[in-house]
């Protein structure tokens, strides 16, 4: 399974870096909203939660572009059916989620610096504000992968992705956007519960998908 | 089958004996007066709601584990337990704001429980656009159960545990921390049998809703055999 999985993040990783469609997309959407803020605010500073809400839709909205990508482009061209033949459903699961948690992980390094330079955020407890930014955007990786086969099966159809996935994203939001604002506003009022509360949360739904991925998965 | 049938007939007599003990055998309560007789009528709603998605998560396990089922499957059946939990969790909302309107002077303040019920809604409202893009009756049995299935494990979540973590406004709930109903009497008794009737409210929609499926299945069948 090891191997198998191997295999597969070797495929993905050499599939997606030969166009970075994807990724492409979602920095480029990142970029686009996060200067049209800026622009619009013309230098005007937001108060630290108006900060950590941008900053999480903005997350939100460019991961939406491109993590549902691994699953649909099997589809569009066709390679699931060779796919499901060679290998396991559970090792196909485990490269896409560790393929997404990967792709979040640039995306996030991309955005959030970004953000911090153009929305001039300063921030006072720098650890924190790691760990939320991580914590969050690992729960988004992980609890998207199964919406994004569900979607592919779908037909890849437009903001279905979106709209599936932002219900059952809407508490890992809530509490990023909380951390964030909270690491940004006062040092050393860091509460880590929060972050341990959505690194469960990435646990349970990714347990959850990884014994109902075989049914999404197999026709 | 039939058995249960005729049992459920007993709805005609359980929901006008709901309506007449709320309106003119319970007592007012204290502080609210008669505005506080919309809670014969909101918390079995909540309730009936609950029960519903619960029932369409565990039909869609067993979808998934594969138990066949005569005249329409269990994915279906599922689908209409999803139908009916959203439609009451939407008269849940109107019940719960005309009261909030009554008790806090405003339909809506983003309350952890409003905040709930409105995730709650987004979640059903994702699961029939997702059942409406699938076109292949087969796929959507199974996506669409595996959608509920993940809905329903995030339930206990919005039910229970976000209004207890943080404060509310809300009246303690039915199941609270004491696990004691604080009621007169009366006004206890006219909540059970109000839960009661739309349990039993629910069981005859839904099985009203799984007849129509094996009527306009067999009509379909009579069709394809008729060309």
């Amino acid at each position: 399974m090891v191997r198998d999985i191997i295999r597969n993040l070797r495929k993905d990783f050499r599939v997606e870096f030969r166009s970075r469609f994807a990724l492409n997309v979602s920095i480029a959407f990142a970029v686009i909203t996060t200067t049209a803020l800026s622009l619009a605010a013309g230098g005007v500073p937001f108060s630290p939660r108006v900060q950590s809400m941008l900053l999480w839709l903005i997350i939100f909205f460019s991961a939406m572009n491109g993590l549902s990508h691994i699953f649909v482009r099997e589809e569009d061209q066709g390679t699931s059916l060779f796919l499901r033949i060679t290998a396991s459903a559970d090792s196909i699961f485990a490269s896409k989620l560790i393929y997404n948690l990967a792709f979040m992980a640039i995306v996030l390094c991309v955005v959030t610096p970004l953000f911090m330079f153009f929305m001039q955020v300063t921030v006072r407890d720098a650890v924190y504000f790691a760990g939320s930014v991580a914590g969050g955007g690992l729960s988004i990786a992980a609890s998207t992968t199964i919406m994004a086969a569900m979607v592919a099966k779908a037909g890849g159809k437009g903001s279905l992705f979106t709209i599936i996935s932002f219900p059952v994203l809407l508490p890992v939001l809530w509490l990023s956007i909380l951390s964030t604002a909270s690491s940004i506003e006062s040092a050393g009022h860091a509460d880590y519960g929060t972050l341990i509360f959505l690194l469960a949360f990435s646990g349970f739904i990714t347990a959850i998908s990884f014994l109902l991925f075989r049914y999404v998965w197999q026709d | 089958m039939k058995a249960v049938r005729i049992f459920l007939k007993i709805i005609y007599v359980a929901m006008p004996l709901t309506i007449v003990m709320a309106f003119l055998w319970a007592p007012p309560a204290a502080l609210l007066g008669d505005a506080s007789r919309i809670l014969y009528f909101h918390v079995p709603i909540a309730w009936v709601s609950f029960l519903a998605f619960v029932v369409s998560g565990i039909l869609s396990i067993l979808h998934l584990s594969g138990v066949k089922k005569q005249n329409g499957g269990l994915d279906e059946k599922a689908y209409h337990s999803a139908a009916i939990g959203f439609t009451f969790t939407i008269m849940t909302v109107i019940t719960g704001s005309i009261w909030a309107r009554i008790s806090w002077g405003t339909f809506w303040n983003w309350d952890p429980r409003e905040t709930s019920i409105v995730i709650i809604l987004l979640i059903y409202i994702a699961y029939f656009s997702l059942q409406g893009a699938l076109t292949d009756n087969e796929k959507r049995g199974r996506i669409g159960s595996t959608y509920l299935i993940l809905a329903m494990v995030t339930l206990p979540f919005f039910v229970f545990l976000v209004p207890r973590l943080y404060p509310s406004l809300h009246p303690d709930p039915i199941i609270n921390a004491d696990k004691k109903i604080y009621l007169d009497d009366h006004m206890k008794l006219t909540l059970i049998v109000g839960i009661l009737s739309f349990s039993i409210l629910y069981c005859y929609l839904f099985d009203l809703m799984n007849r129509i499926l094996v009527i306009r299945k067999k009509i379909e069948e009579y069709r394809e055999t008729s060309n």
